[in-house]
């Protein structure tokens, strides 16, 4: 388990996100999922069930207020994947 | 039933038949649907004496996790014992009778607990619902504010999960009501009192039901035990002709109406078993929701029409070979405009798993009046009128269509009032009309709402005079039955949420470049009934740089605090029509926006609502 990083958490959302908004601008960390992506709920639910198969990891729904851009997202992605090892 | 279904133990056979496959499940078993007490259907005068009854049986609360595995099982012989051990450490507190106690309503035994802990206190309890949208951290912790000093709340409990918001809140309060603050468990580290629990009585409040995300003005619904046990038999009898051998299954959220009164509090009133799934699994893995009604047999489930949109989406074949939906004989729809198309793709994508679309209930309701108002008949399904479009708008008369090729509005038939409840039809003077005319839907009845707690001027906008409640939607009666066409504009439905045109412009002239009111908020739908939300404000800023600023940090606001995508469009001081008296008119903001964005089809819709 210890491969995954935090930056590869990073390239897979970005890659992820491009494919689920069809951005047509390049998706960075720094990216606001709100306001650049327009994350709808469903978006949003796809996204999270795709982290949670892929990681294998539980995203709390708490968790998730305190994110707004694509690495506040990978930030918490990685300290879920660390305390869950 | 294919074999892995046996094989995960079918609940709807006694407890002493039940054999587990595997270890784990060996000490949890789920409450049967059998139960060994003659049912009795909510004849009770009070929340509390509807528990002892039910706590003589062996039926109860089981909770799912994501992956379906059985989590918690909550008896209600167990939740009599919890509720009434903790109700007495609620006591040890010293509030005076009727003090309010805030809950953070997730899907979990606690909160159920908590609930009953409070009725059997004399305290009344309310619940508040858990943060769901990207970055809301600041905007809930508002809402939470707003909630608790509405309330007065003396008391505020959640789940760890939950509970350094609550702190947060409870830190910036600008009254002094809330004296304790804690998790369930810390509640169980208090004395017990030794003070007798007294029972209730009718008359008195039982809960309050907050049905606005307003940070200023939240409202709280107060529902006395009478209503809510007229409500509940209503459901029960009349609704849902509960027998025996129901089960129930539910993923709607404890905090909403009809998760909490619809698939809590009303299965208890039947003694019916109930299995949970938490919103937020649901919502990630609908298809969740289906195993559990089939695996468990389970007869009666209420969703949304977006519920039932999100089945349909994520379902692949492999999931229809595994589900037997022939189980399920109630499907309630509610709380939304309902669209036939949903229902029907979803019959659809599920015949093959034995669903009969003879199970969809289409009923009507909200939280003003307990929960329900009309329901149709049991195992009728989705029936409709196809309504000529023009007369509608320009006559606002229902008129069936005649002739092929005409343009019509089709609209689902919400079946007829419960007993012990009335409903009319009302024009903007507050006269009754005919039936096919549309109109403002009033009720009366039993069920109806005392008021909303500690807001006069709301309640005198609500409640008519004669005791008419007046449900802000708009609709028409045919043969006995309501038909609902639309809301006023008021509030904008997205994907099965509520949101109160208010409650977004309240957020938008809380910024420093916004006045009062010179922000209106408004739905557009384009061809498939997708509804989005447009802000359009007035703004004096003249830099392209602070003009795209403000959009964005508007944008962002609305989906902290909705979770909703919102279009937002500045436009010059005085753009924004106002009536004589001063007042914006969302009606004609959103005919000007339509014009300005060239969406002139749009228009005769708009005029289906009754706000002018």
């Amino acid at each position: 388990m210890n491969e995954v990083t935090q930056e590869g958490i990073l390239k897979l959302l970005c890659q992820r996100l491009t494919g689920l908004t069809k951005a047509d601008f390049e998706i960075t960390s720094e990216t606001n999922l709100i306001t650049q992506l327009a994350i709808d709920s469903i978006k949003l639910l796809n996204l999270i069930m795709e982290i949670e198969d892929n990681f294998d990891i539980s995203v709390p729904v708490n968790a998730l207020t305190d994110v707004i851009t694509v690495r506040d997202l990978a930030d918490l992605i990685y300290r879920i994947k660390s305390e869950s090892k | 039933m294919s074999s892995t279904i046996i094989k995960l133990g079918d609940p709807t056979m006694q407890e002493s038949d039940f054999h587990p496959s595997d270890e784990v499940s060996v000490k949890m078993i789920p409450t049967p649907t059998l139960n060994e007490l003659s049912q009795r259907l909510a004849d009770f005068e009070t929340l509390t004496d509807a528990l002892e009854y039910a706590a003589k049986g062996v039926t109860g609360y089981n909770f799912y996790d994501a992956k379906g595995g059985l989590r918690s099982v909550l008896p209600y012989r167990t939740l009599k014992v919890n509720a009434q051990s903790k109700a007495r450490r609620l006591l040890s507190l010293g509030f005076s009778h009727g003090s309010r106690v805030a809950l953070i309503a997730d899907t979990s035994p606690e909160f159920i607990e908590l609930f009953f802990a409070c009725r059997y206190a004399g305290l009344v309890p309310f619940a508040m619902p858990i943060p769901v949208n990207l970055g809301s951290h600041s905007i809930y912790v508002r809402q939470l504010q707003g909630m608790l000093e509405s309330s007065g709340a003396s008391a505020a409990i959640a789940n760890l999960d939950y509970l350094s918001f609550l702190k947060e809140a409870s830190d910036g309060l600008s009254n002094d009501h809330l004296k304790w603050v804690g998790t369930s468990a810390q509640l169980d580290l208090l004395p017990k009192s030794d003070k007798a629990l007294k029972s209730n009585t009718p008359s008195e409040t039982a809960y309050l039901q907050f049905t606005s995300g307003s940070t200023r003005m939240p409202r709280g619904v107060v529902i006395t035990e009478e209503a809510l046990m007229c409500n509940l038999r209503g459901i029960v009898r009349n609704g849902l002709d509960v027998n025996p051998g129901d089960r129930c299954a539910s993923w709607l959220p404890f905090y909403h109406d009809m998760g909490l009164v619809g698939l809590v509090l009303s299965p208890m009133a039947a003694q019916l078993t109930v299995d949970y799934l938490a919103t937020r699994d649901f919502a990630i893995r609908p298809l969740q929701w289906l195993k559990l009604i089939s695996r468990n047999r389970c007869t009666i489930a209420f969703s949304q029409p977006f519920g039932l949109k999100l089945c349909a989406l994520r379902v692949r074949d492999s999931d229809l070979e595994e589900l037997d939906l022939s189980c399920w004989r109630a499907a309630g729809i509610g709380a939304e405009m309902i669209r036939p198309e949903i229902l029907r793709n979803f019959a659809d994508k599920f015949a093959s798993a034995g669903f009969s679309d003879r199970a969809f209930l289409p009923c009507y309701g909200l939280a003003e009046s307990t929960l329900a108002v009309s329901f149709t008949k049991i195992n009728r399904g989705i029936e409709s009128l196809k309504v000529d479009t023009k007369t509608l708008v320009e006559k606002r008369m229902a008129v069936r269509v005649q002739a092929e090729g005409r343009k019509f509005n089709e609209f689902v038939n919400c079946g007829r009032p419960l007993p012990e409840h009335t409903v009319k039809i009302v024009d903007e003077n507050g006269q009754e009309l005919p039936q096919m005319m549309v109109g403002s839907v009033l009720v009366k009845g039993g069920s109806i709402m005392t008021g909303y707690f500690n807001n006069q001027e709301e309640t005198d906008k609500a409640l008519k005079s004669g005791g008419w409640l007046d449900t802000g939607d708009i609709g028409f009666l045919f043969d006995g039955d309501l038909y609902i066409t639309g809301r006023k504009t008021d509030v904008i439905i997205v994907n099965g949420r509520n949101i109160r045109a208010q409650d977004i412009e309240e957020l938008a002239e809380q910024q420093s470049e916004v006045r009062s009111r010179e922000a209106s908020a408004f739905g557009i739908s384009d061809s498939n009934g997708a509804t989005t939300v447009v802000l359009v404000v007035e703004c004096r800023l003249t830099s392209m740089e602070e003009r795209q600023l403000l959009i964005n940090r508007l944008q962002q606001l609305v989906y902290m605090a909705f979770g909703v995508n919102c279009l937002v469009e500045l436009v010059p001081p005085h753009t924004l029509p106002r009536t004589s008296s001063g007042k914006l008119s969302r009606f004609a903001a959103r005919q000007g926006f339509l014009q300005r964005a060239n969406m002139i089809d749009q228009l005769p819709t708009a005029s289906l609502s009754g706000d002018r």
